[in-house]
């Protein structure tokens, strides 16, 4: 813990209101423990017992194919990488750093979608606040071609720690989907550990389809948090897959600001050997008629351990909402385990909520009628399990993104 | 002598711990088709499930051999590989899996074994439209998943299909007659019918006489308590539809 917050020299300490975030992201921090609220299910042995450093050697790596169309924004070891970036045109996107001096969204908004007292990575994130992009999409402007965030680890065996901060501001009725896609090179063992915080703000009538597919090292360390605010009328969707990491966690914080506004989200988690991967969600229904749908679903094997926490908020007032989740996994040894924990917060009549929780094994029968068929036994699960996450997936709205995520669950 | 192509000999098996098969004994040559007649709860379906080697079905003493070998040493799949096929009474529902690509992978899976090439999609997809068009499947219907919504009929023409894909030396027809009005149990025999060819051969569990207007076999055995109490030709079934099956129970 003592190495996580170190004195790294930050570019912007000159700017107060900077230097106050970052400050303040300092004093709130504190790792949590077994009796920290929403982590008790998720241990920090991995970064308690680990020494990090911040700084690694510049290594020429060959950049990632992505293999689909869209305006790449590349980062490499937690750094913005423009040589291998393609910027789309009218549309605002530029380094973080370079935002704080010159766009005022910077300091209206950063540390205030994502609150450091509530979540301790993110003060931790906050405390570092320095890489990252900013992205506006100005009123009306609907990106055809999605925007992907490529976050290559490539270690020779350091165990580095980044921090990565976006702040995404979709004006009124702007249109946009964006990718993060989260892949290594090198040592596989590498302990890195990626410390992730959007701040997203979507306007009225606004769209963002935000997906994700984490497949970062077998021993990497990757905690993210999107927290998205939706104005009248807006929807925010968050499709995310992982499948890498030994420790993974994507937490979502969705607050639906006024009428109409939506919430969408479809997770999918898959891993065996020691690994957690984490869940966590928290929408808030701050207006009547606002709406929320939410489908996880996740594969463990081995001695692996799914998390899934989920949250709904349903203030008073907040009439002719409705807010629906559903988490389901599948056990494919008898030492993985799921820990799921679903909470339902109601404080207004007239609302239609539900939540449903299942935990099953591969069906003997489908199994057997498979190898009836002649196909080989690992093949009849494997196909079962992609069977099992199909209906996550097939919720994936562009079809390019969709194929792209199904050839990689394999 | 041609070798039998399945010789059952003193079979004894349990689910669980009950004994269903108890002393069986049946040889089914190249080309034969036999019937299996008998009350309900006899032990039919564990039979057919013995056979294709689904777990919980414990062989507890005889022997099974399959062309000349023991097919009790042999997994599901791979029994499947070598030829048998179990025609089953209530095929399985797979949400997720679409039917088209759960042939595929059959067919492939069952061709690698044969030291066949396996098929390419287009060549997959232009052979299943073929093979659906004779039973009267169409392409809509291959897209869907597994099972998922199928009629019963539909089912047991997808089952027909899977054999006339697979084309395997054993089948075994479970209750194939089961949930089917008349046109559907025309398709599904004229479907198993192609397939006899003097070295297929089939083994055709039925509770009624009915199916066998239409696969019409060579011998017909009466199944009760676990073992085989009486066979006969063709003519067995129809006394058996007259007279029931009262006499082989009330033992």
């Amino acid at each position: 813990m003592q190495n996580l917050l170190q004195n790294k020299p930050l570019i912007g300490e000159d700017v107060s209101w900077l230097r106050e975030l970052r400050q303040k992201g300092h004093e709130s921090f504190s790792l949590p423990d077994a009796k920290t609220e929403y982590w008790r299910y998720t241990k920090l042995h991995d970064i308690r017992n680990t020494d990090y450093v911040m700084d690694v050697p510049f290594y020429k790596v060959k950049p990632v194919n992505v293999g689909l169309e869209g305006y790449i924004l590349y980062f490499l070891n937690g750094s913005f990488s423009p040589q291998h970036s393609n910027l789309p045109q009218g549309v605002e996107v530029m380094p973080l750093i370079e935002a704080v001096f010159t766009v005022p969204e910077a300091q209206k908004y950063l540390g205030k979608i994502a609150d450091a007292k509530i979540h301790p990575f993110a003060a931790l994130n906050q405390a570092y606040l320095n890489e990252g992009i900013y992205i506006k999409i100005e009123k009306n402007i609907e990106l055809k071609k999605p925007l992907i965030l490529v976050h290559h680890t490539h270690n020779e065996g350091e165990s580095l720690f980044y921090n990565l901060h976006n702040l995404i501001v979709l004006e009124e009725n702007a249109k946009a989907s964006l990718l993060e896609y989260y892949t290594y090179s090198g040592q596989i063992k590498s302990r890195y550990f990626g410390n992730h915080v959007n701040e997203i703000i979507l306007a009225k009538g606004a769209g963002l389809n935000h997906y994700k597919f984490q497949d970062e090292a077998f021993y990497a360390v990757h905690i993210a948090l999107s927290c998205a605010e939706v104005d009248e009328g807006a929807a925010y969707s968050h499709f995310c897959f992982q499948k890498g990491a030994n420790l993974g966690r994507d937490e979502t914080h969705i607050r639906l600001l006024a009428q109409g506004a939506a919430a969408n989200i479809a997770a999918a988690y898959k891993m065996e050997g020691w690994a957690t991967l984490d869940t966590t969600t928290e929408i808030e229904h701050l207006a009547p008629q606002t709406y929320s749908n939410q489908l996880i679903k996740g594969v463990v094997g081995g001695e692996a351990k799914g998390v899934f926490q989920g949250k709904i908020h349903i203030a008073p007032g907040a009439v002719k909402t409705e807010g629906h989740q559903l988490h389901k996994a599948l056990l494919l040894s008898d030492n993985a385990e799921t820990d799921c924990k679903p909470e339902l917060e109601i404080y207004a009549d007239d609302v239609q909520c539900s939540h449903g929780a299942a935990t099953g094994e591969l069906d003997k029968e489908q199994l057997f009628y498979m190898l009836s068929r002649g196909i080989g036994e690992d093949e009849a699960r494997q196909i079962l399990v992609e069977a099992f996450l199909d209906d996550v997936l097939e919720k994936l709205p562009s079809a390019e993104i969709r194929e792209w995520m199904k050839s990689r669950v394999k | 002598m041609t070798t039998p192509l399945l010789e059952i000999e003193d079979l004894h098996a349990r689910v669980g711990e009950k004994e269903i098969i108890k002393g069986f004994n049946l040889t089914i040559n190249p080309g034969e088709v036999h019937a299996i007649m008998g009350p309900n709860g006899a032990g039919k379906s564990t039979l057919s499930y013995v056979l294709s080697g689904k777990p919980g079905y414990e062989v507890t003493s005889g022997s099974i051999k399959f062309k000349g070998k023991d097919l009790l040493a042999l997994s599901p799949e791979e029994r499947a590989r070598e030829g048998i096929f179990l025609c089953m009474q209530y095929p399985v529902e797979i949400p997720g899996v679409p039917m088209a690509s759960f042939l595929k992978h059959s067919l492939n899976a069952v061709r690698k074994h044969q030291n066949l090439p396996e098929l390419d999609t287009v060549s997959f997809m232009k052979l299943l439209k073929e093979e659906g068009a004779k039973l009267g499947i169409n392409n809509e219907m291959m897209k869907r998943f597994v099972n998922v919504g199928f009629s019963g009929g539909e089912k047991k023409r997808m089952e027909t299909l899977q054999m006339a894909l697979l084309k395997p030396v054993f089948s075994i027809l479970d209750e194939a007659d089961s949930g089917l009005d008349i046109d559907a149990l025309k398709v599904v025999s004229e479907g198993v019918n192609s397939l006899r060819n003097g070295e297929n051969s089939f083994l055709v569990i039925t509770h009624y006489q009915r199916l066998l207007n239409y696969i019409v076999p060579d011998f017909v055995h009466v199944f009760a308590d676990g073992h085989i109490v009486k066979s006969g030709n063709k003519e067995l079934a129809l006394e058996l539809e007259e007279s029931g099956y009262a006499e082989f129970i009330a033992k």
